[in-house]
């Protein structure tokens, strides 16, 4: 994104985006439906708890992470079943207790594990991505207001790199969502 | 707040939460007679053929008979695990799971006639056959006819009792709305599922395992619980579906709930698989003559086929089908996955009980119509008093207290 893009503020300050704050789970979920159908991109919703329904009241669409995970435990079943192979059957030949060198059975507990422990990696890392964490700073965060999002209050803000940003517009369509204590949140 | 907007009313007219009197009247007595029909020819026939041939037909009757007796206990488990975890979102599909469990009594009946074929079925009650075995000596204080008999009746009783409680407590509600016949379900749960993990575990070990008694797996009542619950769910979502496309429960039982009885079917579906590998890879593992003794009979010529089969159609298939969500949400592909899964329930019980019917020279012979005939029987039976319950009152407990949450309920994954 281009620097000179972004809007800035009379003291010269980078503008982050602009958030406001909601009342209630209602309140913010019926927010963020307005939010939504006005064709806002880049805007995120904050409360202290997950709130059913919200996916569908901001448009998200289906997470990616079921088909990393399903990647990820394709990838762990074929080579546990490749280094059991390989090891029992190809590199050293050995018999232990009268089973055959590739006995299916023997080798399963282990895939299965694998196959586990990859779905995790695949599920854990696979979120850190999509969320883009470690996030080491994040402008919201200089906001005393913001940060009792972890306790009492529903915020909702909207990025300036959004197509629609306009902060004059986007005040009043706060205003109108039922938003109040609206800022500008800079850099 | 989503099912605020509902009118509740037209949702819970007559029309849509119950039969008209006398439907169905045809399909459940076609039902019950072909059933009885099949299940005299079968026992009939069992009974004029000697030897091997005569004990495989009453071994498939007993294996479709276990097939129904598995459902009806999966069903009575699903009952009370309901009630005692409180779950809002089963009210509106209960009912229906509750019809499931009507078949107690048709076992005694059906079971009698398995008193005939005592000595095929359960060799250790031939006292004569067994007397020098030690294998059986060492067994013998609790695997003798007296102490065998008195336990099935009791397994009977504490089910009949469980059931017939818990389903009345049910229809009484839908009459005077006593909510607190929902606590007393609740109560009675929980000392009831108690009773069922017991007698559902050890008639599983008496009914089924002790048909060789020299094989013995502690995993055998749990296998026999993962069985019966995987498919007392699959034939809930089937009726479910059935009803909902002949026009009834029309928004009550929504997607949502198909999409949660599917995730269910899913789990149980893995948990069947995973005891079933689980109780075949310690004995493969440890390979110890008279464990593997049961296995190596289902290893043997055509079974060896089965077992594969059993494999692929009880678990690969049910597992891949409802992995994806979209999937879980359809409805015709909820319906196959349902009958596909029934199918192999009905499969499992005859590999378990059918391989059974062998001589100690040859391995057990392969499935063939008769046996189709021999275990359709009292499954015809068990299916013609499921839809004569269905057809007889109405479709959803109609006054329970978690009825609106039930309604309003969602899958947010």
């Amino acid at each position: 994104m281009a620097a000179s893009k972004k809007p800035t503020n009379e003291s010269g300050e980078a503008i982050w985006g602009m958030m406001g704050e909601f009342k209630s789970p209602y309140h913010i979920t019926k927010a963020a439906e307005m939010f939504r159908d006005a064709g806002y991109k880049k805007w995120d919703v904050y409360t202290p708890i997950p709130i059913h329904g919200m996916d569908e009241a901001m448009g998200l669409k289906t997470s990616k992470i079921g088909p990393i995970v399903g990647i990820m435990a394709i990838v762990g079943v074929v080579s546990a079943l490749a280094l059991q192979g390989w090891t029992s059957a190809v590199d050293y030949r050995m018999v232990v207790a009268g089973k055959p060198y590739f006995a299916w059975e023997q080798f399963t507990p282990v895939t299965f594990e694998l196959g586990v422990l990859f779905s995790a990696f695949g599920a854990i890392f696979g979120m850190l991505a999509l969320n883009k964490l470690p996030m080491w700073y994040h402008p919201l965060m200089k906001k005393d207001r913001f940060l009792r999002v972890s306790d009492d209050r529903f915020v909702i803000a909207v990025e300036a790199t959004d197509a629609k940003f306009n902060a004059e517009q986007l005040r009043a369509f706060f205003e109108k969502a039922g938003g109040s204590n609206i800022e500008m949140v800079e850099e | 707040m989503s099912h605020a907007h509902v009118d509740v009313d037209k949702l819970m007219s007559r029309d849509n939460t119950a039969f008209p009197a006398g439907a169905g009247k045809i399909l459940w007595i076609g039902l019950l007679a072909a059933g009885v029909v099949c299940a005299a020819i079968a026992i009939l026939k069992a009974k004029n053929t000697e030897g091997l041939a005569g004990f495989q037909l009453v071994a498939s009757y007993h294996a479709g008979l276990m097939a129904a007796v598995g459902a009806s206990l999966g069903a009575l488990f699903l009952v009370m695990v309901f009630h005692q975890t409180n779950a809002g979102w089963s009210a509106l599909i209960r009912r229906q799971v509750e019809n499931l469990t009507a078949f107690f009594p048709f076992m005694i009946l059906l079971g009698l006639p398995l008193i005939l074929f005592k000595y095929d079925i359960w060799e250790w009650m031939n006292t004569k056959y067994v007397e020098s075995d030690p294998l059986y000596q060492s067994k013998a204080s609790f695997l003798n006819e007296n102490f065998f008999w008195m336990r099935s009746i009791a397994y009977f009783l504490i089910w009949f009792w469980l059931a017939r409680s818990l389903v009345g407590f049910s229809k009484r509600q839908d009459e005077t709305g006593d909510k607190w016949l929902t606590a007393k379900a609740r109560r009675r749960s929980s000392y009831g599922l108690l009773l069922f993990a017991m007698t559902t575990a050890f008639a599983g070990f008496d009914w089924i395992m002790t048909m060789d008694y020299h094989w013995f797996s502690t995993m055998w009542g749990v296998y026999f619980f993962a069985q019966g619950v995987g498919a007392a769910l699959a034939l809930t979502l089937l009726i479910l579906l059935i009803l909902n496309m002949r026009g009834k429960l029309d928004g009550l039982v929504t997607v949502e709930h198909h999409h949660d009885l599917a995730k269910l079917i899913f789990g149980f579906t893995v948990f069947w698989a995973y005891i079933g590998f689980s109780q075949y890879f310690l004995i493969w593992y440890a390979n110890i003559p008279e464990e593997t003794a049961w296995f190596a009979l289902r290893r043997t010529g055509p079974w060896m086929n089965y077992s594969m089969a059993l494999a692929a159609g009880r678990f690969i298939v049910p597992f891949l089908i409802l992995m994806p969500r979209p999937f879980r949400r359809n409805r015709m592909i909820l319906m196959f996955t349902c009958v596909w899964i029934i199918a192999f329930h009905v499969f499992d019980l005859l590999w378990v009980i059918r391989a059974e019917a062998h001589d100690g020279a040859h391995g057990p012979v392969a499935l063939n119509a008769w046996d189709a005939l021999a275990f359709a029987g009292p499954l015809l039976i068990f299916a013609g008093v499921v839809v004569m319950k269905i057809v007889s009152g109405p479709l959803v407990p109609l006054k329970d207290p978690r009825f609106t949450e039930s309604l309003g309920h969602k899958n947010y994954v």
